[in-house]
């Protein structure tokens, strides 16, 4: 299909004429939006009129088909029901009552730190996850991935049993494959045996490779992690002379200082950060002050769309702008004048360092060099900080020895020195640096032993392959971000032939102990010596008093001394490698939840692309979907384009974790392989990329135009300033103010009124909600086509809008579930009754009375109806059946669906205190957005009660709902969003 | 000027209109026997061991409890175990032919497949602790289980019967204490029920939303 050119390329002039001549704040969603031209209404009237598209048919033709359609109608509806079986258990599980959900603690493990987790199971099954609120690392929230976990469960292309090259064979052969080998090492102290692992930090696991270690002084670990923290570790060695783990207090912090660091998205704290951000943030608090944020960095991410003041900088120039800080605070530092303008900017935000001395906090992100890690610890020295918004304890991960890196792997490889090759649960064949040859190099390892989930590209070159068991199917353990440990308990016997990695390791051990259980029961003897102790830390979810203690650190006197900016003179253009938001560095990319989630400020899904700023885009004539040429050295890509305001001029983002070979089903094929530019001296920035443009387009399936609003004031956002001046600001522009008379009838009360708040000033976009939404409700994914469409199936968005200019705008989300309209305009169309008021005030949909005519998503002004246009859910592979929530009816085909606010939940919440003649008490019902949110930006609960927590979130003046002129009394309001800019800085 | 219908136009179209009106009752009936359920009202089915009701019920007073005893704090009133069933069967008849394939099934850890005798569309969200504790009795759906040798069902388990009590269901309220008592007969059920109402705070204006069965 010949794509169509959106509106034109981007014209900085034309959006900044727009923004000149606007009154007010001007909200956009994307830059064709923003010089609002003649060809993007064109362009979005064309694809997405929310409407399939027509083809061309013929009188006669039409004919035929109207006839054969009314002819087939009626078959569909024919089959009698079948008839069922139950088949009661043999023996029943001890403690489960049929039918009732049952919640275990346990711990899911991202990029080798703990997060915990409550596993929601239903008769033996893991549907859902949801936080631990008594885990430090969770405070009962999780990220995306925690909830995408349930999914990669039960994924049918999980890797089943064990392969010796390629061919099916069992534990037994491997067993015996590996007695031999055994033997060998026994001889020689285990010369040439090599183990590859990620990132550790499991007790459990880390005295089993001491072990081997010490029983085979001769083998080798090495650590590879694709988009590893490995500079902060260095950083610290810089600092301190010796490795630590910084700890972050977000909550004491007064003003904020993110150098590239997107510390919100962090993979071992990400979700504690966000609360404790968060918590300094509210403007009711009467405690605490509002803290402020400022953000350098090169390309947007969370933490920047968070930040109350954001500078993109192109990556070498953050170093320069740091240097230049470090002086006007006093440090010693070599720094060359006159590269930077941003004098006003670094004056300003020294003077409100200095201000706010201990209270302050500089952070410095993992793509950052060593020595910038190092400068950001004694700049937090010389300011203070330490001890207060800053900690360090021992190193949370187990770190390897010397010579413990890839390259050091792939070297030795290359010298013939690798006999035996064990790779646990990482697939360097596919995520190792392009200049390593790493592949090459696996070819000459005569035994290559992989584990792992999937039999993937590493897999798939292997002698052997062995099934890995899921993290849900497992004993293990982890320590959380501040070293907390957490035992992972297993939700359910392996589905398939999977093994642990304890297990394995006993097994090359030969320890007399090879069963999980007993493997992580022993290594926690001693601090848990009898049973009630154990069972006491699997309930909580957490081992009592295992968090690292704070060590009190000194500055090394040459800390300072490593310290080498780059040339003064710009690279001509730098491409910056980023693990995707929400595929990581490759291995969720089988993960069609994760997938089809539109990636949070960039809107896409299923790909990537490559992300340049709009001035860029000017310059080369390029707009979205364009493909280009990148060339790094001698290594060339074709990838899409993306324009990304707010990126610095001359970076170019492209995320890591696409272009798969063998990640299943899923994953194939999607995106572009991101490795294939990225070398070992350049991990995080290349800083010589060419482009060329190749006149060919790509389509890419991004959802910043779906539902779209028609430049209507959805978001209210002001400064702290404004709502000191004003605290009811947001609702000052309403053409309506309070609640104007109705010509439809009121319904009567009931028992409760359920309603949200969402506080926009919490919310961080981060979408988190979104998932675990899909993952209770039971939504369908409906593929990259379908997506492009505009038809994919989330019940709650969330919206990102810029304010201000391309080059550099302020960056706003919004979720958007129903609004469960008091007067609903869906229900007054729907010609079945197939959405109906109920007597609580929700809006509900009966979809087995709906006829699928979407009147009502038509009529729907906030657009959050869903419709199965095709058989979207899976009807055929069993193990997805499994992962489904009973609790919610899986909709078929031409079917309207939308959010109920888990309206599965309030029944069984209404249930049980209807059963006890008792009334739901506030909090007894969480929603699934609500329980995961980071933030705690969703409230939810029975308005009708003033004490409740949503009663009082509504009483804020800050309280305001969407399009208040339709008179829909949306039972969904919002918290305006605040900003705290500093004064002495203009507010851009 | 030509007539413009026949003569017998009259005639013929009353007869196609009867024709018309034949074949969509046809079709009624047609689909009303090919959407019924398997099994019928009032038909037995063939189960795997003929577990009779009557016996367990009647001849040893067991309470309906111990079998299904999720009944009261789930939405599933619960299948017994295999277990269950061998706290008797271990020692009672287990030369039977009929417990044969009990006696296997538990031996070899391979349950037992009965057929279900209820069932409901999936998109119908039924909860039997809340319909036990506001005084509806199992008898009051299932019938006169301890008068059956194999089990039947006596309710067509429609949308409409399921409205008939959601609307008025005093017409069906039992004290609490008589839930289980298969036999039990209100003296005067207009007003025990109007009381009952009042009693287990039971809002009749909620029972018929859609949102209280459907989800």
């Amino acid at each position: 299909m010949p794509s169509v050119n959106p509106a034109g390329a981007f014209d900085p002039e034309a959006a900044r004429a727009r923004l000149a001549e606007a009154r007010g704040p001007i909200f956009w969603r994307s830059l064709e939006e923003l010089i609002d031209s003649e060809g993007f209404h064109r362009w979005l009237s064309e694809h997405h009129p929310r409407l399939a598209e027509t083809f061309d048919i013929d009188r006669r033709g039409f004919l035929k088909f109207l006839g054969a359609s009314v002819a087939l109608a009626g078959l569909s509806g024919c089959g009698r029901p079948p008839q069922r079986q139950i088949v009661p258990y043999v023996h029943a599980p001890v403690g489960q009552v049929d039918g009732l959900p049952r919640f275990f603690a346990s711990t899911l493990i991202r990029e080798g730190y703990a997060q915990g987790v409550l596993v929601e199971s239903r008769m033996g099954r893991p549907t859902k996850i949801e936080g631990n609120p008594q885990h430090p690392a969770s405070l009962g929230a999780t990220d995306i991935f925690a909830q995408a976990a349930v999914l990669q469960l039960w994924d049918p292309d999980r890797s089943q049993g064990v392969l010796y090259r390629g061919d099916a064979a069992s534990w037994d052969d491997f067993a015996a494959a590996l007695a031999e080998s055994n033997a060998r090492f026994d001889r020689d102290g285990g010369a040439g045996l090599r183990l590859l692992t990620g990132a550790i930090t499991s007790p459990t696991l880390s005295a089993q490779l001491d072990a081997l270690l010490r029983k085979y002084p001769q083998a080798h670990w090495h650590v590879h992690q694709a988009a590893g923290n490995d500079n902060a570790a260095s950083g610290t060695k810089l600092a301190f002379g010796m490795p630590l783990s910084t700890r972050l207090n977000l909550n004491r912090a007064q003003v904020i200082v993110a150098l590239d660091a997107d510390f919100l998205s962090d993979p071992a704290a990400g979700v504690r950060y966000a609360r404790d951000f968060v918590g300094r943030r509210s403007p009711e608090s009467a405690s605490a002050t509002m803290n402020r944020l400022y953000v350098v960095e090169s390309t947007p991410s969370l933490t920047g769309a968070a930040a109350d003041h954001r500078l993109p900088l192109e990556s070498g120039q953050i170093e320069h702008f740091t240097l230049q800080l470090a002086k006007r605070l006093g440090l010693a530092v070599d720094v060359r004048d006159g590269v930077l303008q941003q004098t006003q900017w670094l004056d300003a935000l020294a003077a409100d360092l200095q201000g706010n001395r201990g209270v302050s906090l500089i952070v410095v992100g993992a793509t950052q060099p060593p020595w910038m890690h190092a400068l950001g610890h004694a700049l937090n020295f010389a300011l203070g900080n330490v001890g207060v918004t800053i900690d360090y304890s021992e190193p949370v991960e187990k770190l390897p020895g010397d010579n413990g890196t890839l390259t050091d792997l792939t070297t030795a490889m290359g010298a013939g020195l690798v006999d035996t090759l064990l790779v646990l649960d990482a697939n360097p064949a596919y995520d190792a640096p392009v200049d390593l040859q790493f592949a090459a190099a696996l070819k000459q390892v005569p035994h290559l032993l992989h584990l792992g989930l999937y039999c993937d590209e590493t897999g798939a070159m292997a002698e052997w392959h062995l099934p890995l068991a899921h993290q849900l199917e497992a004993w293990s353990d982890a320590r959380a971000y501040d070293g907390s440990v957490s035992i992972s308990q297993p939700l359910i016997a392996p589905l398939y032939e999977g093994r642990s990695t304890h297990e394995v390791l006993a097994a090359l051990l030969g320890d007399e102990v090879s069963e999980g259980h007993a493997l992580v029961r022993r290594q926690w003897q001693q601090q848990l010596p009898d049973d009630a102790a154990w069972d006491t830390a699997l309930q909580t979810g957490v081992i009592a008093d295992t968090a690292l203690a704070v060590r009190t650190v000194a500055l090394r006197a040459d800390a300072l001394v490593h310290t080498a900016p780059n040339a003064a003179e710009m690279n001509p253009l730098e491409l910056l490698f980023r693990p995707d938001p929400t595929i990581g560095d490759g291995r969720w990319a089988n993960n069609g939840w994760l997938q089809e989630l539109p990636k949070p400020l960039t809107q896409l899904t299923w790909d990537n692309a490559v992300l340049i700023s709009p001035l860029l885009a000017a310059q080369h004539q390029l707009v979205n979907g364009d493909l280009i040429e990148l060339r790094v050295g001698q290594r060339t890509l074709q990838v899409p384009v993306w324009l990304m305001p707010g990126q610095a001029p001359r970076s170019l983002t492209l995320h890591l974790g696409y272009g798969r070979r063998r990640a299943g089903h899923v994953g194939d094929g999607q995106g572009f392989d991101a490795y294939a530019l990225r070398s070992a001296s350049a991990l995080w920035t290349a800083p010589d990329v060419q482009l060329r443009k190749t006149g060919q387009r790509y389509e890419l399936a991004g959802t910043q135009q779906h539902f779209n609003m028609e430049g209507r004031d959805l978001l209210r956002v002001g400064t702290l300033a404004d709502y000191r001046h004003d605290p009811h600001f947001a609702t000052a522009s309403d053409r309506y103010p309070g609640t104007p008379p109705s010509l439809y009838p009121e319904y009567p009360p009931g028992e409760y009124a359920w309603g949200m708040s969402i506080d926009l000033n919490a919310c961080i976009g981060c979408k988190a909600c979104t998932i675990a939404c899909q993952a209770e409700n039971n939504i369908p994914v409906v593929g990259k086509d379908q997506v492009r469409r505009g038809r994919e199936m989330h019940w709650i968005r969330v919206d990102r809008y810029y304010e201000g200019q391309a080059e550099n705008p302020r960056i706003h989300a919004q979720p958007v579930p129903c609004m469960m309209c008091e007067h609903a305009p869906c229900e007054l169309v729907c010609p079945v009754d197939a959405t109906v008021h109920d007597s609580e005030g929700l809006n509900v949909q009966v979809y087995n009375r709906c006829v699928g005519t979407r009147f009502c998503s038509n009529n729907c002004p906030y657009k959050v109806r869903r419709f199965n246009f095709l058989q979207y859910v899976d009807d055929s592979i069993e193990t997805l059946k499994a992962q489904r929530n009973p609790e919610v009816t899986v909709r078929r085909r031409g079917v309207m669906e939308k959010c109920t606010y888990c309206i599965q939940r309030i029944e069984t919440a209404h249930i049980e205190a209807d059963k006890a003649s008792s009334r739901i008490q506030d909090g007894e019902v969480l929603t699934a957005c609500q329980a995961v949110c980071p933030t705690q930006a969703i409230r939810f609960g029975d308005i009708a009660d003033a004490r409740s927590e949503v009663a009082q979130a509504k009483a804020s003046p800050r309280n305001y709902v969407m399009l208040s002129e339709l008179n829909t009394r949306p039972r969904t309001s919002y918290l305006a969003r605040l900003r705290n800019p500093n004064p002495a800085l203009p507010d851009i | 000027m030509t007539q413009l219908f026949r003569k017998d136009f009259g005639f013929l179209f009353r007869l196609g209109v009867l024709g018309v009106f034949a074949t969509a009752m046809v079709a009624v009936f047609l689909w009303r026997a090919v959407m019924a359920y398997p099994a019928g009202v009032n038909e037995p089915l063939e189960q795997p061991v003929p577990f009779s009701h009557k016996h367990h019920v009647t001849d040893e007073g067991i309470d309906c409890r111990y079998c299904h005893s999720s009944v009261e704090t789930s939405a599933f009133a619960g299948m017994p175990p295999l277990s269950t069933c061998m706290t008797c069967h271990s020692q009672l008849f287990t030369d039977q032919p009929a417990l044969a394939p009990l006696i296997s099934a538990f031996q070899s850890d391979v349950s037992l497949r009965w057929q279900r005798v209820h069932d409901l569309p999936d998109f119908v969200y039924f909860n039997h602790s809340i319909h036990i504790a506001k005084g509806v009795g199992c008898a009051s759906c299932h019938g006169q289980v301890d008068q059956m040798p194999l089990t039947w069902r006596v309710a067509p388990l429609t949308m409409q019967w399921c409205l008939d009590c959601h609307r008025s269901p005093e017409q069906y309220l039992r004290p609490r204490d008589q839930v289980f008592n298969l036999r039990w007969q209100a003296k005067d059920q207009r007003a025990l029920g109007a009381q009952l109402l009042l009693t287990y705070h039971i809002d009749k204006r909620r029972l018929t939303e859609c949102s209280v069965c459907h989800r």
